[in-house]
């Protein structure tokens, strides 16, 4: 039996789920994106959907993002939102 | 249900007269030894006074003359055994609660046996006359004992419903099987006999002796409920070895039951069978015995959880002296213990989970596993559905 050390359990332990990942995102002059990555950036094909969140509005940092589902030229899918609070885009799954 | 009672009175001595007839006209006592003690087992009739398990000091300072006999247990056993098995070819239903003790029940063998005079004839047949067999048939076990006994050796008594009440009404409350302090109440109540007893109603017996007030007053008029447990036709096992030579060595009787326990192993093994209960016994140079029965919580299914339990009986009792044979006696058999499935096992399984993962945290100091609960899974903000919590909190 492993002896209690008494450290307590602390509210940081919880850990939030689907944190979205800040990425690189070039955009056109509509502001559309259009590829994404730095290194390895890879050119969006399709954008399939196109929704906005604005949510949160009475707190100090309110929530607006306009979210993307796109299909990479490689085939694969991501789901992106540019921040339009900070202007930031990110991955995140939706 | 018509009970037959067969009754071997002094079945020791008996055996012992068959054996050697000559004994029979002679006084003698058949002595055991308990530790240092030597005790009465059996005596030969007319030699009043005496009680089974008395001192032998006490009984030869009444009977000084009589000759002793070194009773021979398994030998008994063994006789008594073999007449069982001739009565069972009778009937199905035997009961054998003691060696010279015998009910059988008898519903049904008209069938076979066209009245009672041929089936006490077929009794007899079954039981060599050196024991002179007293039996007694009645309605239930008491009423059969008792027929049986009030009959000189030899003699037969049967009770029908009608006569059962004038049959009891003399006898001595001394015949009911209760405790010997409830027939000495009995006696200090002026209820000598069982009439006196059957006269009075059940309430004042069961309020000056309780549960067994209701019992002697029953039995007081004849009623027993008593039902007959026919003996468990199991198979006998009995394995013994006479030893090259006599020994007190602890080891060698060791060594010798170990290779009996091989063979009664051998024996049950293939059935998925293991030992409940064993006899062990041994027989001195001078015809004395040791018997010591164990059993088994769970049934041994091999040779060491069984040889563990023999060796510690044998250090614990010592022989009697040099031993000249060995032997084992299987009382009964079983099958492994089943081991019940737990009806929450997944909660156990979760319980020891959880436990593991405490001990884990406390020993790496950080939640290590976590688990995945739903906050606000109605919310548009993904990272605000679902949330890590540390497991089991």
């Amino acid at each position: 039996m492993v002896e209690d050390t008494g450290k307590a359990l602390r509210a940081d332990a919880y850990r939030p789920v689907n944190v979205p990942e800040p990425v690189k995102v070039a955009e056109d002059d509509s502001g559309l994106p259009v590829a994404v990555g730095e290194k390895r950036r890879q050119a969006i094909a399709t954008i399939e959907d196109r929704w906005r969140i604005d949510d949160e509005w009475w707190r100090a940092e309110p929530v607006t993002r306009l979210y993307y589902n796109v299909l990479l030229a490689s085939g694969q899918r991501l789901v992106l939102y540019k921040d339009l609070a900070t202007g930031g885009w990110y991955e995140q799954d939706y | 249900m018509r009970i037959l009672c067969v009754l071997l009175a002094h079945f020791p001595w008996r055996c012992e007269v068959r054996r050697n007839p000559s004994l029979e006209s002679r006084p003698a006592i058949v002595t055991y030894t308990s530790g240092s003690h030597r005790l009465v087992h059996d005596w030969s009739p007319g030699l009043e006074g005496l009680q089974r398990d008395m001192p032998l000091q006490q009984a030869l300072a009444r009977y000084g003359d009589a000759e002793l006999l070194q009773a021979d247990i398994p030998r008994y056993r063994a006789a008594f055994s073999e007449i069982l098995d001739a009565l069972e070819e009778k009937s199905p239903l035997v009961e054998g609660p003691e060696p010279g003790l015998v009910y059988i029940g008898v519903d049904g063998l008209h069938l076979i046996y066209p009245d009672d005079g041929a089936l006490l004839q077929a009794v007899r047949e079954a039981i060599p006359e050196t024991f002179m067999p007293q039996i007694g048939i009645a309605g239930n076990k008491f009423l059969a004992y008792l027929a049986a006994r009030r009959n000189p050796p030899g003699g037969h008594r049967i009770l029908s419903g009608d006569d059962v009440i004038a049959f009891l009404k003399d006898l001595p409350c001394d015949v009911l099987p209760v405790l010997s302090k409830s027939r000495n109440r009995l006696h200090d109540f002026g209820m000598h006999t069982l009439g006196r007893i059957a006269a009075l109603p059940p309430g004042p017996l069961q309020s000056q002796f309780g549960p067994e007030g209701k019992r002697i007053w029953e039995l007081a008029r004849g009623i027993d409920d008593t039902p007959l447990y026919p003996r468990f036709m199991e198979r006998a096992i009995e394995e013994s070895t006479v030893l090259s030579s006599v020994t007190v060595s602890l080891e060698a009787i060791l060594v010798a039951m170990e290779l009996l326990l091989v063979r009664v192993f051998a024996n049950i093994a293939r059935d998925g069978l293991g030992i409940r209960s064993l006899t062990l016994w041994t027989r001195t140079w001078s015809a004395e015995n040791w018997e010591r029965t164990i059993q088994f919580k769970e049934p041994a299914m091999e040779m060491r959880a069984a040889m563990s339990r023999i060796k510690r009986v044998l250090e614990d009792y010592p022989q009697p002296g040099p031993v000249e044979q060995v032997g084992i006696r299987v009382n009964r058999l079983g099958y492994p213990p089943g081991r019940q499935r737990n009806l929450f096992s997944e909660l156990r399984a979760k319980d020891h989970l959880i436990e593991d993962i405490k001990q884990l945290e406390l020993r790496l100091g950080n939640p290590q596993v976590y688990k995945v609960k739903e906050v606000e899974p109605w919310s548009r903000i993904p990272e605000r559905r679902y949330a890590l919590t540390p497991t089991g909190r």
